[in-house]
């Protein structure tokens, strides 16, 4: 396994990164953890011309308040969003989901960043990321935009990234007193093996009343899915078990699985029920913290 | 583009120019020549590339160079310092965490990390940091116990652990070839380098079965960097396989291609990325055939047909009958019939397969070849070339595991010969992680048509056993594979009645071949899980009916083979004890369970593979002029499981002096006698007993000089703990190396030889060589398991586990045989399946989606032995190696029934085939 010759550049500031990427073609690619691309580049699954690091601009390697909002490095990797206090604190779900990937030498390398671009089906951050409604900030030459998460999954390995943009940052609103989060995920091993489905809550809780539900799944469609209909479902209801199994068989219907070597379309819908419902049971105990 | 990078390895600074394209990994192994850092997977899952980048662990593999710019870098090379193991090196030595060594890097690697952070880590926490790191020898048990107890070793200590004792059998002793592991310092085939050395790469069929039309290799030839290009014309006709009635493998398809992967041409090339370069400029035509992927398909009539000489598909047919079979179901109470399906598993070594050929200037050829069998791989060099052996020499260095996928010989190693010849350079070639599952030679997949009668006592009348083997495109040890499975099933009970079919069934899949415990693991599925429903139907108790039946020492089987040693009796009982089954079975709540399962397996094939009258193995000591030292000069193939260590034990044993003064000679045919390799579980009996025999041949000659010496009757004499004495005057005696250095000097070298054949074996029934082995061994597994009621998902709490393996004669290299069995079986059981696109290519290639078990797999394992006496063994001693894997997956299927009522007959035993099961019971 060989990967074809390159050249690699590392800038030393963001807009020398876009300059290079901008002026790379198609054949530019960003380079953050390697973990995806590099087995990708061996395999012949995707060509790369050139590698633009982003090892240089420490700027994209921070977690921390950002006004209310909790922002996010994209080189942050999931072992540092595993470990950190800010993180589990405000968001045990996320710290939950980069725990559970692939096997510990990965989790140092591997970025957030570069969990949400690589745009696998079976990513473990996307789907907690979806239920905080957290915004991307896309930067090119030309300058910054923002897109919610929601918008940016276009199908498996494809994002609403232009060529010429890099994922700088990932900022997450502030979630209201009485919020829980969880994760799980489903795998045939327990180490260092894909997702056969993975969920994401977050419920916010006031007077026994659900306020603010979102449930959200991956490795069972094209891209990770937020799924309306079982968030609306329990908006305003109380979080009993029975409305959280009626959210598990919703989340069950909502989802588009394919069947492939680690399981049937049923399997996983069946998995996506009970996973939905174990994650707005722990959702729900965090709400309570 | 190069560019220049600084680093730190072990201590010392490199400036170094690299490819933008070029991993840390190859940095460290060819640039630097560092090569302890190994290569596994090549994508950053198996973790035996794990380095250490600042302190943190990173699979190098997935590492640019040009990125570790600036960085500190810590290999395994660089652990021990001045000349001191670090603690975790002895632990591992110690706790014998050690076994092939191809991940033990990596794991040293990792636990650095770990135990830097944080110092006394839990079981719990080691598990969790040890899951990027794969292993398949040890079942991680001894690897996770040496890492619990890293401070109580330091390098002196590890000294002493040797002790006083002067016996060398039944003892821990440590294993010779550990501290060359611990260091890096072991080299594996895929680790050389010569001078000149070439690169070389196999072109593949990427369609199942078509016609060759043409290859045009010229675009091939062109490309820079490429040295020799060789197809079909450029090598031996003469076909090649396993068993000489079934050669039916080309060296280089010439016309026709049987299933994706098959071999068509091959290139050597200055690197090995211009010779994958050169492989896919190779232009080929071909004509679709069309294909068969299933044995049901593969024997309907009009099938297509792979190999015109079996026409029907069926290449191996197996028929016999012992007894009576319509008197023995005439007797029975009880008669169930079930069909059980097996799995397509593949044996997943950590170290790729790898051969080096190198062309002397003498006109002979010397092969370095990751192997089993060196013997078999000479011979069918010498065959296929037209060459006497002795122009064929091969050299087996370490190896890192096999589990018989390098039990035959490879297209690796005839392609590098001849491209090696081509070019008149030596050439390196290996095998990815999917050019390994392409090749093939895993587990054979079966249907077992299982047909059991039983007397309400629980005594079994007869059994009739079908069984359907998918064999892929080719033989290779397909006719033994279908002959294991019947004739191993009487071998555990006594079935008065018996009959068995086979048929072994070509498709266009990769060929199967012989995977630890040869065929027999899916009938001992079926036969355990059936025995099992049968105590249920009789309201009798697992464990019972099996004593019932259970075989006994000094018996016939039904098929006429010789147990002479047996205590499966005992296995059962200490297994029911040490588990607590009583207390457990049908009594924990509901999600738990605890089933029982048996086997047992052959120490060692009574015939070789191709007809002959040689000895099976075949040792030579020669003693060290001064008498401080012994050398061991034997071919059997240690690949991981030991079996070096334990020949020294043997020798040491039998000489009488200490086992540290054993040393092992490299396995190299120019050096060492023939022995057959490593496979049938054959080392420690057949190549035990030609040790101990070469050791009592020199001391015979010693003895003649010490009693001359002594003026005592050399028959009066012994040697023990380093001294030959008279054995009812131990004070008339001398120490041992002053005995030698005497028979040195009157009379020349001492060397002793000793060669071992099994005693003519078997019945006279066609077939009946098979299954024959001068002993048997026996064991019982007790699991315990806990389901996910919601989502099927089986999680493996408890394994009691044991077996007659003989005299035990190192019970740390035993323990870590059953771990090794025993997890590498839940894998099997639980979530190890090959699996095809429609196109019939591997659909499951790589290390994360071949799923066999990592240390989060890894259940409590009770592992005990019952010591029964082998009169044919060395010591007493029997096979581990094959016959531990064996009552595993039975064992877990009736577990998993005891705790969901959900009984499987389809493997591996997915959580999806459980929670379907689950669902149907509630309608």
């Amino acid at each position: 396994m060989h990967i074809k010759e390159l050249e690699y550049h590392t800038p030393v500031s963001l807009a020398e990164a876009c300059a290079l990427l901008s002026s790379g073609g198609p054949g530019a690619k960003i380079f953050a953890g390697g973990t995806d691309i590099l087995p990708d580049l061996k395999r012949n699954r995707i060509n790369a011309g050139s590698l633009i690091s982003l090892a240089a601009l420490d700027g994209l390697k921070k977690i921390e308040k950002r006004g209310a909002a909790l922002w996010i490095g994209p080189l942050v990797s999931p072992d540092t969003l595993d470990r950190s206090a800010l993180v589990r604190e405000i968001f045990p779900g996320l710290s939950e989901a980069a725990a559970s990937m692939a096997a510990n030498q990965v989790r140092g390398m591997a970025t957030t960043g570069g969990n949400l671009c690589s745009a696998v089906p079976s990513a473990d951050l996307p789907p907690s990321l979806l239920t905080a409604e957290a915004e991307l900030v896309l930067t090119s030459s030309a300058g910054e935009r923002r897109l919610a998460l929601k918008d940016f999954f276009l199908g498996p390995r494809k994002t609403a990234l232009r060529q010429d943009e890099i994922l700088t940052g990932i900022l997450i609103p502030e979630f209201p007193r009485g919020t829980g989060t969880a994760y799980d995920k489903f795998q045939a091993r327990d180490a260092s093996a894909l997702a056969i489905a993975g969920a994401a809550a977050r419920l916010t809780v006031k007077d026994n009343k659900i306020v603010k539900a979102l449930v959200a799944i991956g490795a069972c469609a094209p891209t990770p899915l937020l799924l309306a209909a079982a968030g609306e479902f329990l908006t305003g209801k109380e979080p009993t078990e029975q409305n959280f199994a009626r959210a598990g068989e919703l989340a069950a219907q909502g989802v588009k699985p394919i069947s492939d070597i680690r399981g049937s379309e049923q399997y996983r819908r069946d998995i996506c029920r009970v996973l939905t419902i174990r994650v707005l049971r722990r959702a729900l105990t965090c709400s309570k913290r | 583009m190069l560019k220049k990078i600084t680093l730190n390895v072990n201590g010392d600074d490199h400036t170094l120019a690299v490819r933008p394209n070029e991993t840390l990994q190859d940095l460290l192994r060819i640039g630097l020549g560092l090569t302890g850092t190994k290569k596994g997977c090549e994508s950053g899952v198996c973790g035996a590339c794990t380095v250490l980048i600042d302190g943190e662990p990173r699979n190098s593999c997935i590492v640019l160079a040009v990125s570790a710019d600036g960085k500190k870098i810590t290999t395994i090379e660089g652990l021990a310092k001045e000349g001191k193991l670090h603690p975790l090196q002895a632990s591992f030595i110690h706790n014998g965490a050690v076994q092939c060594g191809y991940c033990t890097p990596g794991m040293l690697m990792s636990a650095k990390a770990l135990i830097d952070k944080n110092p006394n880590p839990s079981e719990e926490e080691i598990k969790r940091a040890f899951g990027g790191n794969l292993c398949r020898c040890t079942g991680y048990v001894k690897i996770i116990e040496a890492i619990k107890g890293w401070k109580d070793f330091s390098g002196d200590k590890l000294n002493d652990v040797a002790g006083e004792k002067t016996e060398s059998v039944g003892r821990s002793l440590h294993r010779k070839d550990a501290p060359d592991k611990v260091t890096g310092r072991a080299r594996y085939t895929g680790d050389m380098s010569l001078p000149g050395m070439l690169h070389g790469k196999i072109l593949t069929s990427p369609v199942a079965h078509a016609k060759v039309k043409s290859i045009d290799t010229s675009a091939a030839e062109k490309l820079p960097g490429v040295k020799a290009v060789i197809t079909w014309k450029d090598v031996s006709e003469i076909l090649y396989g396993v068993s000489p009635a079934r050669y039916d493998e080309h060296v280089l398809a010439k016309d026709r291609v049987r299933y994706v992967g098959d071999e068509i041409a091959a290139v050597a090339a200055v690197d090995e990325a211009t010779a994958a370069k050169a492989v896919a400029l190779i232009k080929v035509e071909f004509e679709s055939l069309p294909e068969v992927f299933t044995i049901d398909d593969a024997m309907k009539a009009g099938a297509p047909v792979l190999h015109e000489k079996y026409p029907t598909n069926v290449n191996v047919d197996v028929n016999y009958t012992f007894g009576d079979m319509e008197k023995g179901f005439a007797e029975a109470d009880l008669v169930l019939e079930q069909r059980y399906k097996g799995n397509r598993t593949y044996q997943s070594p950590m170290e790729p397969h790898a051969t080096l050929a190198r062309w002397e200037a003498n006109g002979r050829l010397t092969i370095w070849t990751s192997t089993q069998v060196p013997h078999y791989v000479q011979h069918m060099l010498a065959r296929v070339l037209e060459i006497p052996m002795g122009r064929i020499r091969v050299i087996r260095p370490a190896v890192g595991g096999g589990f018989g996928v390098k039990a035959e010989t490879t297209p690796l190693d005839f392609c590098s010969v001849y491209l090696a010849k081509k070019t008149g350079r030596p050439v390196m070639m290996k095998y990815d992680r999917k050019e390994m599952l392409h090749h093939g030679r895993g587990r054979h997949m079966q249907y077992i048509d299982l047909k059991i009668g039983v007397k309400k006592d629980g005594t079994i009348t007869a059994v009739d056993q079908t069984a359907y083997l998918d064999g892929g495109a080719y033989t290779s040890f397909g006719i033994v594979a279908t002959y294991y499975s019947g004739a191993m099933v009487p071998t555990l009970y006594k079935l008065p009645n018996y009959k068995f079919k086979g048929h072994r069934v070509y498709t266009n899949l990769p060929a199967c071949g012989a995977f630890r415990g040869h065929g027999c693991p899916h009938p001992r599925f079926a036969f355990e899980s059936m025995l099992s429903i049968i105590a249920e139907k009789l309201g009798l108790d697992d464990i019972e009916i099996r004593l019932k039946n259970a075989m006994t020492p000094n018996s016939l089987t039904a098929n006429e083979l010789e147990v002479i040693s047996c205590e499966f009796k005992a296995t059962l009982e200490q297994a029911r004890e040490a588990s607590g089954w009583r207390e457990k079975k049908g009594k924990l709540p509901r999600g738990k369970g605890i089933g029982v399962g048996c086997g047992g397996f052959v120490s060692g094939a009574g015939y070789p593979i191709y007809r002959s009258d040689f000895p099976h193995s075949n040792a030579m000591i020669r003693v060290l002029e001064d008498g401080t030292a012994s050398t061991l000069f034997i071919a059997a193939s240690d690949i991981g499981q030991g079996s070096d260590t334990v020949l020294c034990q043997v020798a040491a044993e039998e000489l009488g002096v200490p086992y540290d003064s054993i040393l092992m000679s490299d396995c190299d045919s120019d050096i060492a006698p023939l022995d057959l390799g490593t496979y049938s579980s054959r080392v420690t009996l057949m190549a035990g007993n030609a040790v101990k025999m070469a050791a009592a041949n020199v001391k015979s000659k010693l003895f003649a000089f010490t009693g001359a010496k002594l003026g005592v009757d050399p028959e009066s004499l012994t040697a023990k703990g380093g001294r030959v004495f008279v054995k009812n005057e131990p004070a008339v005696g001398m120490p041992w190396d002053e005995a030698a250095r005497l028979a040195f000097s009157q009379g020349g070298p001492l060397v002793g030889t000793g060669c071992y054949q099994p005693p003519k074996l078997g019945g006279k029934h066609k077939g009946a060589a098979v299954g024959t082995s001068p002993a048997y061994s026996f064991g019982t597994t007790i699991v315990e398991v806990e389901v996910d009621l919601e989502t099927g998902k089986t999680k493996v709490t408890d394994c009691t586990d044991y077996h007659d393996s003989g005299k035990v004669l190192n019970p740390s290299a035993f323990h870590g045989q059953v771990h090794g069995a025993v997890v590498m079986s839940i894998g099997e059981t639980l979530t190890e399946n090959v699996q095809f696109t429609k196109e019939g290519d591997v659909a499951n290639a790589t290390l994360n989606d071949y799923l066999i078990p990592t240390s989060m797999e890894t259940p409590r394992i009770h592992s005990g032995f019952v010591e029964s006496y082998e009169p044919r063994g060395p010591f007493g001693a029997k096979e581990v190696g094959e016959g531990a894997a064996l009552p595993v997956i039975g064992a877990l299927a009736n577990a998993i029934y005891d705790a969901t009522g959900v009984r499987i007959t389809e493997l591996p035993i997915t959580a999806e085939k459980v929670l379907n099961g689950l669902k149907a019971l509630k309608k």
